[in-house]
């Protein structure tokens, strides 16, 4: 537990660190103030109404409570079985602020105006990448500051919002500053500034959060990990606008109180920062084009697509995966969740999609698949249960709240297994009436069974028949070989995998085992991924939903003809209808 | 007469404008929110607007002597449909759903434009203006439309040939019909006579008077009656079976249905059919508590054959809950979300 003097200890040292940094560094950026660049001193807010903080109650109780808890100390029911965690009030620790590091967040229930009002914001946009869904339509405005009236006053019991004696507030203007332009120069001192700044340590090479990633504990010792920068739609602070510069800079500036993110606003300036967020703005996944993906406003995701399209390659596919054929292939988002339908479930699920595009030729269909992973993992020794395996004895998350012995404490410390991703496809897919497809979990029975090909990372690329969700896995005989992993690699925090696997042919082969690709079909596929160090194995893992491999038909010949037949169809289609109405007319006047 | 129509010219550019924004992404889409449930009546209302709008605009600019010519009023409505369509419904609906709509349309603006023969002369006006080529501009009209017609049709069909991997369109029955009773932890319930075992009074008796009374008010937020709150340690049947029930929701539900029961939770972007929103009163309010009962208890893998796809998630709960922890959670469902459960008289 914090208290309050820490806080206050932790303002004047953070100042002094700020001074103490300038004089060893001679780089302080501070104002005449004292004030670092880009704040102002701003007037603590008044406080909300009695009725304001009564009005509050009755929505906390009805909405709140369930995971933040009957005190507010994040302890709802809810709680252990959510990462992030729930925000424990009571210390008064806000992530997304205008506000200087260690300070309050701006609150203030009779301007809900964005920008001048954090706590109102969070709740307004909710937190993308944890369980705060943005209650905007669900609640009025008027219920958002009579809920936050209510926390402010009652909940956060370390500090007092009002207080002069113990607050301040050093507001970030950032209304007032203009963005710098993304410019390749900009961008290229951002990607030195975060080499220089350290940013990397935790937020790894290529920011994939993988730096440091199991080590680092928020202020109640719960592990915390580093942000991923190629997932903007997950950052916190987004309020639902992920492509958006000035949220970055924002964080960057404030750094995220509860947490080990500092703010930088001692030793950066003004444009230092803008240039690091406009590196790390670039760093998020794009279209080919470079445009900004189209994001679900339901969801505040990426859009998804369900199609995977496979394109046709002529000879061998190619392995290497700067190989223009690779290049040129369209690129899916997979999203997945957690499988927390069968146990041993996955509440705490760390890999939220992946990136899939495929390649088939005459014989085979490659999958290549990428995803952030903050960790490689490979499990010592052989793994305690047969790969085939299915109703495994792995432990569940109790839904025990509080910190001793609670799954939260014990979240990092999972046994390893070994990372891995599968692919499932449905074998009889085409004696199932067209959008049909079979049951969701390792296949329906029998009768309509699945096709599981699975990658892990020891090295190991296995082929399995799935017929019911609590039924083990029969182990293809003879298929090793007509597989393939065309490259597995783990590199600052993704792994790149490319599975081969035959396209499958009615004649040869026993079509109840196989799935067969077909070109120019639609052919239900599901993706499944573990993250080992998450203590993923079994079915605790992710899972996608229904996804549809479709291989492209080259192009036909008729294609290029008959839009020229029609053209000149329709030209003397034309030439008709004028001479009608020319001999008409002529008839008419005559 | 002149006031009304300047109002309805009003909102027909503010609609115009609106839309304009939309298309272009200059306004968010969600600047008025489509209110779940109410859609389709939301959706004709805005036409209905649009087109109230649109007699007025005609008859401002015919009274500034500027009148549209009813060729290109017949052509402009049709396209203003078709954007609409696809730009202000969502989630979209798939290419072929807007086809039948846009047919539809267009016979519409057909009968409209033809509704008396002076009309339709000055529909038609135009076209044979064209034809006739008597004019510079209508020659040029012309020949533009000579070469340009059999270009566009031929690219279009070049482009409708091209192989393309659109996603099929699904369809399923979303309410299958239950069986006549389930067995759940060896027990059997007929669902026409089960009752919630916790829709029970203070007194502990069975009480659906007394447990409707206590739900959420309706109205923005559905919050808790001022005096019934389930956190209240005082309580003694249904509001203390409610928040049980909640907690079971919250570890385990939420995940998928939200923690507004709205289907978006933190797992729901993932999963396809998208997780059942219990708000909408096309959910839960039509049904049965012994419905929910069946479905909760059996998830995805229990549905009959109608109930294809077969691609649900949702799990067979009784391989996680007991049968009075599915009670509870109904319950808290039916509280939180202020429905009364359809009884079977």
């Amino acid at each position: 537990m914090m208290d309050s003097i820490t806080h206050k200890a932790g303002l004047l040292t953070a100042a002094a660190f700020g001074i103490v940094l300038g004089a060893s560094f001679g780089s302080t950026v501070v104002s005449a103030q004292g004030m670092p660049e880009g704040f102002k001193k701003g007037d603590l807010a008044p406080p909300p109404s009695a009725e304001m903080i009564e009005a509050g109650k009755r929505v906390y109780f009805t909405k709140c409570v369930w995971c933040h808890g009957v005190d507010g100390a994040g302890d709802g029911p809810g709680a252990d079985r959510l990462w992030p965690r729930p925000r424990n009030f009571n210390q008064g620790t806000f992530k997304i602020r205008h506000t200087a590091s260690g300070e309050l967040p701006l609150f203030d229930a009779k301007k809900p105006i964005a920008g001048q009002n954090d706590l109102f914001e969070t709740v307004t946009h909710g937190l993308p990448g944890s369980a705060m869904p943005p209650w905007e339509g669900i609640l009025t405005e008027e219920q958002r500051l009579q809920v936050l009236s209510f926390v402010t006053t009652e909940l956060v019991k370390d500090r007092k919002f009002t207080d002069k004696e113990s607050e301040t507030q050093s507001i970030l203007q950032l209304g007032e500053l203009n963005p710098k332009q993304a410019t390749e120069e900009s961008i290229k001192r951002g990607a030195e500034l975060v080499v220089e700044k350290k940013c990397v340590e935790c937020h790894g090479m290529e920011g994939r959060g993988d730096g440091n990633a199991f080590n680092l504990k928020d202020d109640w010792g719960f592990s915390i990990q580093p942000a991923d920068w190629h997932k903007c739609w997950n950052f916190r602070g987004s309020r639902q606008d992920p492509y958006s510069v000035r949220n970055i800079f924002r964080t960057f500036s404030t750094g995220v109180n509860g947490t080990p993110m500092p703010s930088f606003a001692d030793n950066t300036t003004v444009d230092e920062r803008w240039d690091i967020a406009n590196f790390v703005n670039s760093l998020c996944e794009r279209d080919p084009l470079g445009n900004p993906l189209p994001i679900d406003p339901l969801t505040d995701k990426p859009k998804i697509n369900f199609v995977i399209p496979s394109d046709p390659v002529e000879g061998e596919i190619p392995t290497d995966i700067a190989a223009e054929a690779w290049a040129k292939a369209p690129k899916r988002y997979v999203a997945m969740g957690g499988q927390i339908t069968h146990k041993p479930r996955n509440f705490v699920n760390r890999i939220d999609d992946i990136w899939v595009r495929s390649l088939y030729n005459d014989q085979h269909i490659v999958y290549l698949l990428e995803w952030d992973d903050r960790t490689k993992s490979v499990a010592e020794g052989k793994l305690p249960w047969a790969p085939t395996e299915v109703n495994i004895d792995v432990k569940e998350q109790d839904p025990k709240t509080g910190e001793e012995g609670s799954i939260a404490a014990h979240q990092n410390n999972y046994t390893v297994y070994n990372d891995a991703i599968a692919i499932q496809t449905a074998v009889k897919w085409k004696e199932l009436p067209a959008p049909i497809k079979p049951r969701y979990l390792f296949g329906t029975n029998e009768q309509f069974p699945v096709d599981i090909v699975k990658w892990e990372a020891d090295g190991s690329l296995r082929a399995f028949l799935g017929t019911g969700w609590d039924q083990d896995f029969q182990e293809r005989d003879n298929y090793e070989e007509s597989m393939k992993i065309l490259m597995a690699e783990w590199k600052n925090g993704r792994w790149y995998v490319m599975i081969q696997r035959p396209v499958g042919n009615k004649k040869d082969q026993d079509y109840d085992e196989d799935t067969f690709f077909e070109v120019g079909q639609y052919i239900p596929t599901v993706f499944f991924a573990w993250d080992g160090h998450n203590g993923d194995a079994g079915r605790k893992m992710a899972v996608s939903a229904f996804y549809y491999t479709f291989m492209n038909p080259p192009v036909p010949q008729e294609t290029y003809i008959y839009p020229v037949v029609i053209a000149v169809g329709v030209v003397l289609l034309e030439g008709w209808v004028l001479t009608r109405r020319a001999n008409r007319k002529k008839g008419k006047t005559l | 007469m002149k006031a009304l129509m300047s109002l309805g010219a009003l909102i027909g550019v503010a609609g115009l404008l609106l839309l304009g924004g939309m298309i272009f992404d200059i306004v968010p889409s969600t600047t008025i929110r489509l209110v779940e449930g109410y859609m389709p009546m939301q959706l004709l209302f805005e036409v209905g607007c649009y087109v109230i709008g649109f007699a007025g605009l005609s008859y401002i600019l015919n009274a500034m002597g500027m009148a549209i010519p009813r060729f290109w009023q017949g052509i402009g409505f049709w396209v203003f449909f078709l954007m609409y369509l696809k730009y202000r419904v969502y989630p979209p609906i798939p290419f072929s759903v807007r086809a039948m709509y846009g047919t539809v349309s267009l016979v519409a603006v057909f009968m409209w434009v033809s509704a008396n023969e002076e009309d339709w002369q000055k529909f038609k006006q135009p076209i044979m203006n064209v034809l006739d080529a008597q004019t510079g501009m209508n020659k040029l009209l012309r020949y533009a439309y000579l070469f340009l017609l059999p270009i566009l049709i031929g690219g279009f069909s070049y482009n409708a040939m091209m192989p393309k991997s659109e996603e099929p369109i699904e369809l399923r029955t979303v309410h299958p019909a239950p069986p006549a009773s389930t067995k759940v932890h060896g027990k059997t319930y007929t669902l026409q006579t089960s009752q919630n075992p916790y829709r029970v009074n203070t007194e502990g008796k069975y009480d659906q008077e007394y447990t409707n009374a206590n739900i959420v008010e309706q109205g923005m937020g559905r919050l808790m009656k001022p005096n019934a709150n389930p956190w209240d340690e005082k309580n003694q049947g249904y509001l203390k079976y409610v928040r049980e029930g909640g907690e079971i929701f919250f570890q385990n539900c939420h995940f998928c249905h939200g923690d507004n029961l709205n289907g978006r939770g933190l797992h729901a972007f993932a999963f396809n059919p998208i997780p059942a929103n219990f708000t909408d009163p096309g959910t839960i309010a039509q049904l049965q508590e012994t419905f929910i009962f069946w479905r909760v208890a059996k998830g995805g893998i229990g549905l009959p054959n109608e109930g294809f796809p077969w691609a649900s998630v949702m799990p067979p709960w009784e391989q996680h809950l007991t049968v009075d922890e599915i009670w509870k959670v109904i319950l808290f469902e039916y509280w939180h979300t202020g429905y009364y459960p359809r009884t079977w008289d």
